[in-house]
């Protein structure tokens, strides 16, 4: 999984006018990488469900950054609201997790199928 | 006298699920009420199946002992179309239901291609009734199925002449026609795979591999032999370019003589028949798990988040007020409409004995219980709107 801290100065400087100067703001963006199709479509399909629910996760956008698959959006107010270093873990945590999610996920769909094939050619035998 | 007249269609909603079951459920249904009815009646219904199955069932009181029961059916394929009479497989296999309770009816129906004449009054009560009708319901199944496995009976015939392996297209469900080639000591069944969305293609594709794979193991040795392609075989060739425009590729299946001995017979021929409707099964089963499995995990990740924000708990305590206004304001509005009906019931209650001029306005002035619209928590209105620009 390749991941990007990204100290946006240039966006801030862009959003100066809606922000106020003490406001501080990291996106992190994530791209899960992606060997096979199976994969690909297994990824876009999960990112896609969470991103729709961002408003359960507060710091998740819901368009990530051009060319990741998904990014957190951590601003002061996030940092005021919760503790830093929980707030980092979960991050971490939640790379980790998706990652093992999509690979359990993978590999339970070809399973599913290698029990479905046994099962419809065990009728002809 | 009861008339029961009515025409049901079955739509493509019903369709994966009734692949599965031999019998069709709303004939099942209608030949259970029958049977079960003490009193004749007159009914008269047409069932529509899968867009081209028709059935007709016609009961009526001047002749109680008898229904009657006619089916239309698309053939499977057009070179069966030699002659519009039934093969000798269906004729046994109808028969073989019950000679005493199904008679056939010659010549059928008009419009129809069998009709069969029952008499519930033969029928033996109990679970072996219930068996029989299931047989009858699943009549249609049974002209369909008894085509392919009359053409699968020939396997080993001599009548192929070499070179000459013309594949024979099928059509069991409209819009998912496959192919049928006979060769020497083996019959190859080809299936174009086709699916709507791309990740029904992926998670499909993923499911023929497996196929392959074990088709190739020691355990389904005796299986017939698959392959899967993405593009047609060579046996294909020269067939139209629409029924073999694809994008799930092509899977295929070997049958020989050994998977068509004795009972086996019926079994591959309803699992060639049924191939498309797994197939889906299998797709549409993977995509709820799928999802399922994604709640699960946003469930997860949302309670890891919620142990984050314990500073939120401190900033709610800060704000609480004082204990007896917390008290007032923690009513629910549930528990504000029980008390206002309460008092309301009271003064009711006074006012049925005691009748004082003006003392309703007073009530309304006075007595009235005040109104709380919710929980007052503070929030940060200027955080919220920040986030929603976010």
């Amino acid at each position: 999984m390749n991941y990007k801290i990204l100290d946006f100065e240039n966006h801030r400087k862009k959003e100066k006018k809606k922000e106020s100067l003490s406001s501080s703001r990291a996106i992190v963006a994530v791209q899960v990488k992606q060997t096979d199709e199976l994969e690909n479509i297994l990824t876009k399909k999960f990112l896609r469900f969470l991103s729709m629910r961002a408003e359960a996760f507060q710091v998740l956008r819901r368009k990530p950054v051009e060319g990741y698959d998904i990014s957190f959006l951590i601003t002061n107010y996030h940092c005021e609201d919760m503790q830093k270093q929980k707030l980092i873990d979960f991050i971490v945590q939640f790379m980790e997790d998706i990652d093992k999610e999509i690979s359990e996920l993978k590999l339970s769909v070809n399973t599913r199928g290698r029990l479905v094939a046994t099962e419809f050619l065990k009728q002809f035998i | 006298m009861t008339k029961t007249r009515g025409a049901i269609c079955l739509g493509s909603t019903h369709r994966s699920m009734a692949c599965f079951e031999r019998a069709s459920p709303a004939l099942k249904e209608i030949l259970l009420r029958l049977y079960r009815n003490e009193r004749a009646i007159d009914a008269d219904h047409h069932l529509h199946e899968f867009g081209s199955v028709e059935y007709y069932i016609q009961s009526l009181v001047s002749d109680p002992d008898h229904t009657y029961l006619s089916v239309s059916t698309p053939i499977l394929s057009q070179a069966f179309l030699i002659s519009t009479r039934l093969s000798r497989y269906t004729i046994e296999k109808v028969k073989a239901i019950s000679a005493e309770v199904v008679e056939i009816v010659q010549p059928p129906k008009e419009g129809y291609q069998l009709t069969l004449r029952l008499n519930f009054a033969r029928m033996s009560h109990g679970k072996e009734s219930i068996k029989m009708i299931t047989d009858i319901a699943a009549v249609q199944g049974v002209i369909l199925s008894s085509q392919l496995e009359e053409m699968l009976m020939n396997v080993n015939s001599q009548d192929v002449a070499q070179g000459m392996y013309k594949p024979i297209k099928l059509v069991y469900h409209p819009r998912e026609p496959f192919y049928v080639i006979k060769q020497p000591q083996k019959i190859t069944a080809v299936f174009p795979m086709r699916f709507k969305e791309k990740t029904d293609v992926i998670i499909a594709t993923a499911f023929f591999q497996e196929l392959m794979d074990v088709a190739n193991t020691k355990a389904c040795a005796k299986a017939p032999h698959c392959i899967w392609s993405p593009i047609p075989p060579p046996e294909l060739r020269g067939e139209a370019i629409e029924d073999l425009s694809t994008n799930g590729g092509f899977v295929s299946f070997d049958i020989t003589s050994r998977h068509i001995e004795g009972k086996r017979l019926d079994k591959t021929v309803w699992n060639l028949l049924n191939f498309y409707a797994f197939v889906k099964n299998h797709v549409k089963s993977t995509r709820g798990f799928i999802q399922r499995r994604m709640r699960t995990c946003l469930k997860r990740q949302v309670e890891v988040l919620q142990k984050t924000g314990l500073q939120d708990d401190q900033h709610i305590k800060a704000v609480k007020g004082h204990k007896r206004m917390r008290k007032l304001v923690n009513f629910t509005k549930f528990k504000i409409l029980r008390y206002r009906s309460d008092f309301t019931s009271k003064l009711k209650r006074i006012r049925s004995r005691l009748k004082i001029h003006g003392f309703s306005r007073f009530r309304r002035k006075w007595l009235s219980f005040p109104t709380f619209s919710s929980k007052t928590k503070y929030r940060k209105l200027e955080k919220d709107i920040s986030l929603q620009h976010d």
